[in-house]
């Protein structure tokens, strides 16, 4: 269920209607229309000593979707749009098959994109605290299949999200943090030609 | 003027009527012995067990489930419409099940995926682990990081080789439906609306009388429920079909039979004007009890086609009391027993020659046509014995004063025939009819598919079709068959069997299949898995540098060699098998067998054609076969049509010598001819109903023949019965061809149109010298 990282990412853009408020940290969320920013994915599994790290950049644009470029380890940009998943193998992308419950991510994703909050909060229950500069917000699952894969989702931020953290029923949990994220107007024309294709 | 058998013989028959009352009261004890199950009016075409089990386990769920799509523009307004409909489906009692969310059992998932590493790896990954376990091992790594690769079910730790999530994802693609992880129902979306997927399965099955009008029922209250909120339902199930089948006959019986007996006793009352005369309604009444009990007793039940089709019954057991009854045109007075007894021997050799035509039908491979000829005949049978035996009692002192216009009418007609035939003589008269036939039977062409014997409702196959399309499901009715000594060839021989299955799908001549294959690889393989897999070692390295520990892996490999060889059995008990388990057939008289269903296919010549080299491999095509038999039967009909006239020819020599039967034979062989010409004029397709129509065509025509050739009473008093015969079985075949079932209204249309030619040629049946002479002029 990893694939609820990203949309949980930008979970946080959601209008969510709650005291500081939910609907505040949407439209702050919602503001910038492309966000640049470098990632640190640590994947702490209960059997290794220490976290499977990989790091890389991403690119967010509100109207095309998210630009997900793995660095290290090993390199392989991912694109996430509304029609779906793709992967880029050698020059070209290729879309990845829609399984089931990805799909279902996707489009749960795509909802939150949309600042569609029904999703969101028809799984689950929304804590948010603090102050627009410093929040947190904690997603809790209600369904009872969500149950069984998730324990909770936190996701801290200030002016943009900063780091999602994500409790797997079984025990393990990954973390990802969002660093130098800055807005830009527009994208830069190989992105552009990267949302194109 | 009444004989001392004449007292005795109504006595004799009412004890006869009492036990059949009773028989049948005994039949009817537990309710209507009515089926409505179309596939036992078809015949056998698979004299193999294994293929009939197979064909049952096919379509079963068919039969037993009901497949609701609910639709609407909000996704949560669709769920939450999903659930309450579930909840009130659950509470009518009518359903074992019903289902709208996936209730996975995630534990045992896990403990099925963790089982089955080696027996449940697909073909390619399989391949990939023996040719090119270095790419293996780096798309593990790779998949590790990979944010987007999915859910996995089983934990890393469980799995460091990542076969879980291999097998998991090579699970064949269930349609367009996609898991709402917050609720947990499967969705689809389309036409701009989101589609929940609510599936019910029934305690009974479709050919339970009662259930499939209870959930039509049910179904139209949740569509008018669903209505209020704009929701929309589509539903698909053999159920429906059932239910629409059902009302559809009952609504059929209703109008034909009704129809019939109304204008009947409309015809007895202008007639005779007596309402007495409605007595000539009993022997109808007693045949078609005759009848039902017949058919009951032989065949268990009667289906209700045999009701649609046996309510023409009606029109053909009132000639009998008509026979005599239209004697008082020409018997004055009228007396009820001497007129039957100057009518007995044409109404006995009427009756031989009908059973005949009807028995007829008895001798196709058509179970449908076996039991209309039974209910007929039983009926015909009782039909005459009541007028002979009783009715004369019931209208001993009546004195019949029939209407004298109908007489008047068929003097007319006499005459305007003998102007006819004064103008043009018969031989080009009968030219003239040869050309038209001729002409006719170039246009004709004839047409044999089994969905003509189902009326179904566009709005049932509009949304079966809307299903199929939203959802991606579109389940055919053929199937592979696979044999095999064991269990290990039985999918060695599916796997060359896919191998092509694979080629037609790339080639978009079929949209998928399921094969128990897909769920668990033969033996063989699974022990090449094992032998890839402890080469392995050699190739982890990039997992280690990941910082799994060696241990961790060694321990793992370790599992996976201690792993047993999966057999089918134990693979279909795990959840995700849940599919797969219709598919299979289990041991055989001569080893064991499964079936690989199809899906979405459009050429079934190409699949049988895929099967020519494949031993043990067998398409099973139901409904082609049976289009296949319809065409072949049409050859038997035809030869069955002939042999009944050899029959009724044969009997009719005794009475009329060769020349007089060949004559009385020719005639509605001619009628048969014509009707069969008037389809091809009329843009109507032949079918074998059709035949089977002119098949008893040449029964009853014979019957207006016989009567025109006795002329008791004179020519136009003889005419004037066969005119109120033909009118009453007009009226009831007639009415059958207004029927929405495209097989009986063909059937309909074939026998009326015969009738009226029957009708129309009967004066040149000739005449009889009787020994006796008892013609009385008219008037």
């Amino acid at each position: 269920m990893k694939r609820l990282f990203i949309w949980l990412l930008l979970g946080g853009l959601s209008p969510l209607a709650q005291a500081f408020d939910l609907q505040q940290l949407s439209e702050q969320l919602a503001r910038p229309d492309v966000i640049h920013g470098q990632f640190i994915q640590e994947k702490h599994l209960r059997a290794l000593p220490q976290p499977l790290t990989s790091k890389g950049r991403f690119v967010l644009a509100k109207n095309h979707g998210l630009l997900w470029l793995l660095q290290t380890p090993l390199q392989q940009d991912y694109r996430i749009t509304p029609q779906g998943i793709a992967r880029r193998d050698g020059g070209t992308w290729q879309t990845l098959p829609n399984k089931s419950a990805g799909a279902e991510q996707n489009r749960l994703f795509l909802a939150v994109l949309q600042g569609d909050s029904s999703g969101l909060q028809r799984d689950f229950d929304l804590n948010l605290s603090g102050q627009p500069q410093q929040w947190k917000l904690t997603l809790t699952p209600r369904s009872v299949l969500l149950k069984q894969i998730f324990k909770q989702i936190n996701i801290d931020g200030g002016e943009l999200v900063q780091r999602i953290e994500l409790l797997e029923t079984q025990g393990d949990r990954t973390v990802l943090r969002m660093q130098d994220s800055t807005h830009t107007k527009a994208l830069s024309e190989a992105e552009q030609h990267d949302f194109a294709e | 003027m009444t004989l001392p058998s004449e007292h005795r013989l109504p006595r004799l028959f009412l004890i006869l009527l009492l036990a059949v009352l009773a028989l049948a009261g005994w039949q009817w004890r537990n309710g209507a012995p009515l089926s409505a199950n179309l596939m036992e009016l078809v015949p056998g075409t698979a004299p193999d067990a294994l293929e009939l089990i197979a064909e049952q386990r096919m379509q079963e769920p068919l039969n037993r489930e009901v497949l609701l799509l609910v639709g609407h523009t909000e996704r949560q307004q669709a769920i939450t419409l999903a659930q309450t409909l579930g909840e009130q489906w659950q509470a009518s009692g009518l359903f074992d099940k019903v289902q709208w969310t996936l209730q996975a059992d995630l534990p045992a998932l896990r403990t099925q995926l963790l089982e089955g590493r080696l027996a449940m790896l697909s073909a390619a990954d399989r391949q990939q682990l023996i040719d090119q376990p270095q790419a293996f091992i780096q798309q593990r790594v790779q998949a590790l990081f990979d944010p987007f690769s999915g859910f996995s079910l089983v934990p890393s730790q469980d799995d460091w080789l990542g076969l879980t999530g291999r097998i998991q994802n090579s699970q064949p693609q269930r349609g367009a439906i996609q898991l709402d992880v917050g609720s947990g129902a499967l969705i689809a979306e389309a036409d701009g609306k989101h589609w929940v997927l609510l599936r019910a399965r029934t305690h009974g099955n479709a050919f339970d009388m009662d259930l499939p009008l209870q959930v039509a029922d049910l179904l139209q209250r949740s569509r008018a429920q669903a209505g209020q909120t704009q929701g929309q339902l589509l539903a698909a199930s053999g159920l429906l079909y059932a239910a629409s089948g059902q009302q559809q006959a009952s609504r059929e019986i209703t109008w034909v039979g009704g129809g019939a007996t109304i204008g009947i006793l409309l015809l007895l009352l202008l007639a005779f004007r007596r309402l007495r005369a409605w007595l000539a309604f009993v022997p109808v009444l007693v045949g078609i009890l005759f009848g039902a009990v017949a058919c009951v007793a032989l065949f268990g039940r009667m289906h209700v086609m045999t009701l649609v089709l046996g309510s023409s019954l009606i029109g053909v057991a009132v000639d009998y009391p008509l026979h005599y009854l239209s004697k008082s045109w020409s018997l004055k007075p009228w007396r009820s027993w001497s007129a039957l007894r100057l009518t007995l021997p044409g109404l006995s050799l009427s009756l031989a020659t009908t059973c005949i035509g009807y028995l007829a039908l008895a001798w196709t491979p058509f179970p449908a046509l076996t039991q209309i000829a039974i209910f007929s005949a039983a009926g015909l049978i009782g039909a005459y014995l009541t007028a002979v035996c009783l009715l004369p009692a019931l209208l001993k002192g009546v004195d019949l004063h029939p209407a004298q216009w109908p007489l008047r009418l068929c003097e007319h007609l006499l005459r305007a025939r003998e102007a006819l035939l004064a103008r043009v003589r018969t031989p080009v008269l009968l030219g003239l009819l040869l050309i038209f036939c001729a002409g006719g039977l170039w246009q004709l062409t004839t047409k044999n598919d089994i969905r003509q014997w189902i009326g179904t409702p566009e709005q049932l196959t509009d949304e079966a079709q809307a299903i199929a399309r939203i959802t991606g499901f579109q389940p055919t009715s053929q199937f592979f068959l696979i044999r095999a000594d064991n269990q290990s060839h039985l999918l060695e021989r599916q796997t060359v069997l896919n191998e092509r299955l694979e080629q037609l799908i790339a080639l978009k001549k079929l949209e998928g299949y399921l094969s128990l294959n897909q769920l668990l690889s033969p033996p063989a393989e699974q022990q090449k898995v094992r032998e890839a897999l402890a080469r392995l070692p050699a190739f982890w390295q990039p997992l280690l540098d990941l910082g799994v520990p060696v241990n961790a892996l060694q321990t793992e490999l370790a599992q996976l060699q201690a792993l047993p060889v999966t057999d089918i059995d134990t693979a279909l008990t795990g959840p995700l098998a849940e599919p797969y388990r219709t598919l299979w057939l289990g041991p055989t008289t001569d080893g064991v067998a499964a079936v690989v269903s199809l899906q979405g296919l459009n050429d079934a010549a190409l699949l049988r054609v895929q099967t020519l080299d494949l031993p043990g491999v067998q398409l099973v095509d139901r409904l082609g076969d049976l289009n296949r038999v319809f065409a072949a039967t049409q050859v038997s009909a035809a030869e069955l049509k002939l042999a009944s006239c050899v029959l009724i020819l044969l009997l009719l020599t005794w009475p009329f010598g060769v020349g007089g039967a060949l004559r009385v034979v020719a005639l509605p062989l001619l009628a048969a001819l014509c009707s069969l010409a008037s389809l091809g004029w009329l843009g109507q397709p032949l079918t074998l109903f059709g035949l089977f129509g002119l098949l008893l065509v040449t029964a009853i025509g014979v019957d207006y023949a016989i009567l025109m050739r006795e002329q008791i009473g004179g020519a136009a008093v003889s005419l004037l019965g066969t005119l109120l015969a033909a009118v009453t079985t007009w009226l009831s075949f007639g009415l059958l061809a207004v029927s929405s079932t495209p097989a009986v209204s063909n059937f309909g249309l074939a026998v009326s149109l015969g009738l009226a030619f029957s009708f129309m040629l009967a004066p040149w049946a000739g005449h009889q010298a009787h020994a006796t002479a008892v013609t009385e002029p008219a008037q």
